[in-house]
């Protein structure tokens, strides 16, 4: 393929050879908390409508939904334990590269010279566990910007610091 | 020309008052209008109802009428804007105050746009683009013209930017023509409109049905006994859907693409076209972030292209007008060449693997089985729908498959997709790329594939279901020519 390009091919630097960093293991029950949150809300927002227009019991229609409900949450907390293994980043001399997901697996490779803007953000419970989250922006608003959830502060720390340098000195 | 002076906080036309007051009214109109049906319906339910309330309508109407007179006076007396020192400083903010500066440099496109009132009022509107988020985008309402034309070259200065009127007609590359206008509008793809049309009658389907019923419009008899009457009235529905999405998507195309004229200039291109809103932009070379040619089979058989132009961070709106209609293929051609020097369509092309078209057919073998199950229960005359069905499916599958192709060369990533209906091809500069994606299911996996997903600042564009000892060379080459590239790509 390419039969045009002079450069060769295999001595580009290759992706797929990358030794990556997981994300700390700890994130996970960030994870588990932001996604059990967002479905604990949505079932007792059924609950209480279900009492609000029924006297006594459950509705069966209602009940239907937020076992469903249940059932959903459990395979999703299921996927994401499985796809948390592939949760890990890598930093290269040109680059940053994050993949993670299970049923498909995303790499995204972001080089520095697109990077427009870092920033680390710390949620309350991430503070407990001591961890960051690295938000990389580049222009435009494609979805082509970078969140890696699940560093420990000081790498967070270091990348950040890294990158800006890197951002201020090629200016 | 030089005869306008920008160093001084200036107000805008006095005209914008009434350009401001007319559109403050639309808006207001547009969020009272629930309210007003109410009334209506009042009035056409109960006679005296309006009697009744007359006095407070009355008032309630004045009292908005005055409200809106205010605001756009305070709005135009409040908004005053001036160059000082290479920035655009713009004041405004009735009670809120608000002091907007922006760099010159950092404006990314200035358009000049006319509505419908403006067009009376001959005075244009200026629309000041930055590459921050949408709040930041700046709308001066009404100047005239020549002014500015003037204004908008002050302003980009930075990038040569000329605009001749005495060379305008001689570098004008292309002007609609009537035929080719209409000819547009009738190939267009009316299925998009259909089913907005049929999102908005199904809305108002038991109003219409009960206004046909008190009305005794037609001689429909929609009494629950008159299921004959019934059908009639849902054909009746169904082919005034049709003639009225054909109709929206016709006049869509028409207003949006009146008197289109392309003209050339030293950075690109200025477009201009519109009957109601009237708009004059500029394509600009090195802001362009991806040119996609689209057309479809009924276009093609009539010889009308369409060209679209991204650039980065634009509204949804200025895409729609940053797009150039009813080119013939050789014009087409010539304008990505323009803008993309030297790229061929003749580099080596390659093609998704046959995965592709599995992947398709799941994905729509179940809204049609889904679609069987109410049908089985019907009639079982009706599970022959699923022939006709079929083909049309296995016909698009196959379509979608033929049309999807890519073609990486030095400078150029060119890409192909499309449908039954229609042909699709993306062009972008391998330097306008912002980041690479590598994606793999655990479907793709068993069977050694994957997808690369490249994204400019304006979009993105798949190659899907490639074999992944292609698709990691395609990922590091892309990312070598963007990491050797400079920063300054903007």
């Amino acid at each position: 393929m390419f039969t045009n390009i002079q450069i060769d091919i295999d001595s580009l630097p290759k992706v797929e050879s990358i030794d990556f960093v997981s994300v700390k293991r700890s994130y996970f029950y960030i994870l588990l908390f932001n996604y059990g949150i967002s479905y604990l809300t949505l079932i007792s927002v059924l609950i209480i409508t279900n009492f609000l227009i029924e006297d006594s019991g459950l509705n069966f229609s209602i009940t239907l939904v937020i076992s469903l409900l249940s059932f959903a949450l459990l395979i999703h907390l299921g996927i994401l334990k499985l796809g948390f293994k592939n949760r890990k980043y890598a930093l290269r001399e040109k680059d940053i590269v994050f993949s993670k997901g299970y049923l498909q697996v995303t790499t995204t490779i972001l080089p520095f010279n697109r990077v427009q803007h870092v920033e680390i953000s710390r949620s309350l419970l991430e503070r407990k566990f001591n961890l960051s989250t690295l938000k990389i922006y580049t222009a435009g608003d494609s979805g082509s910007d970078l969140s890696i959830g699940g560093l420990s502060q000081n790498d967070a720390e270091a990348i950040n610091v890294y990158l800006t340098t890197l951002l201020n000195g090629s200016v | 020309m030089e005869a306008y002076k920008f160093e001084k906080p200036s107000l805008q036309s006095a005209k914008g008052i009434a350009v401001i007051f007319v559109e403050n009214l639309y808006k207001v109109i547009k969020n009272i209008l629930p309210l007003f049906l109410v009334v209506a319906i009042g009035i056409f339910k109960n006679d005296h109802f309006f009697l009744e309330y007359q006095a407070t309508i009355i008032i309630v109407l004045i009292f908005v009428f005055i409200s809106v007179v205010i605001t756009a006076l305070l709005k135009y007396y409040t908004f005053k804007f001036h160059i000082d020192n290479n920035h655009f400083i713009l004041n405004k903010g009735i009670f809120r105050k608000e002091v907007i500066s922006i760099q010159k440099s950092k404006i990314q496109n200035i358009h000049i746009k006319q509505n419908f009132v403006q067009q009376i009022l001959n005075v244009v509107a200026l629309n000041i683009e930055t590459a921050g988020d949408d709040t930041t985008e700046i709308e001066i309402k009404a100047i005239s013209k020549p002014m500015a034309l003037v204004l908008k070259e002050v302003l980009l200065i930075n990038d040569k930017y000329e605009v001749d009127e005495a060379t305008e007609n001689d570098n004008l590359y292309f002007k609609i023509s009537l035929k080719q206008l209409i000819l547009e509008g009738v190939s267009e793809n009316h299925l998009t409109s259909v089913v907005l049309v049929l999102a908005l009658l199904s809305g108002i389907y038991d109003t219409l049905r009960d206004f046909i019923k008190f009305t005794h419009l037609g001689s429909f008899n929609l009494s629950a006994s008159g299921l004959f009457e019934s059908i009639l009235f849902n054909i009746f529905l169904f082919v005034l859907l049709l003639f009225l999405g054909f109709l929206y998507s016709l006049l869509k195309i028409f207003i949006l693409n009146f008197n289109l004229k392309v003209v050339n200039t030293k950075a690109g291109l200025e477009i201009s076209k519109g009957l109601l809103n009237k708009v004059s932009l500029h394509v600009q070379k090195n802001k362009i972030q991806n040119i996609r040619l689209r057309t479809n089979r009924l276009k093609k058989y009539f010889s009308l292209y369409s060209l679209q132009f991204s650039q980065i961070m634009e509204s949804k709106k200025q895409k729609e007008y940053m797009s150039i209609i009813a080119l013939d293929d050789l014009q087409a051609h010539n304008l990505i060449d323009k803008f993309y020097k030297g790229f061929s369509e003749n580099s080596q092309i390659h093609k998704p693997e046959k995965y592709f078209m599995r992947v398709l057919a799941i994905q729509y073998a179940i809204p049609l089985l889904l679609l069987n199950i109410p049908l089985y229960f019907v009639s079982s005359y009706l599970i022959l729908l699923n022939i006709p069905l079929l083909t049309l499916l296995i016909w698009h599958i196959n379509q979608s498959y033929k049309k999807n192709y890519f073609s990486i060369d030095e400078n150029y990533f060119i890409s192909g997709s499309g449908n039954i209906i229609d042909t699709i091809t993306d062009y972008l500069e391998l330097k306008s790329i912002q980041s690479v994606e590598f994606k793999q299911t655990i479907f793709q996996k068993k069977r050694h594939l994957a997808s690369v997903v490249v994204y400019t600042a304006a979009n993105h564009i798949t190659i899907p279901h490639i074999k992944v000892a292609m698709a990691q060379p395609i990922v590091n080459y892309l990312l070598f020519k963007t990491e050797v590239g400079d920063k300054n790509w903007m």
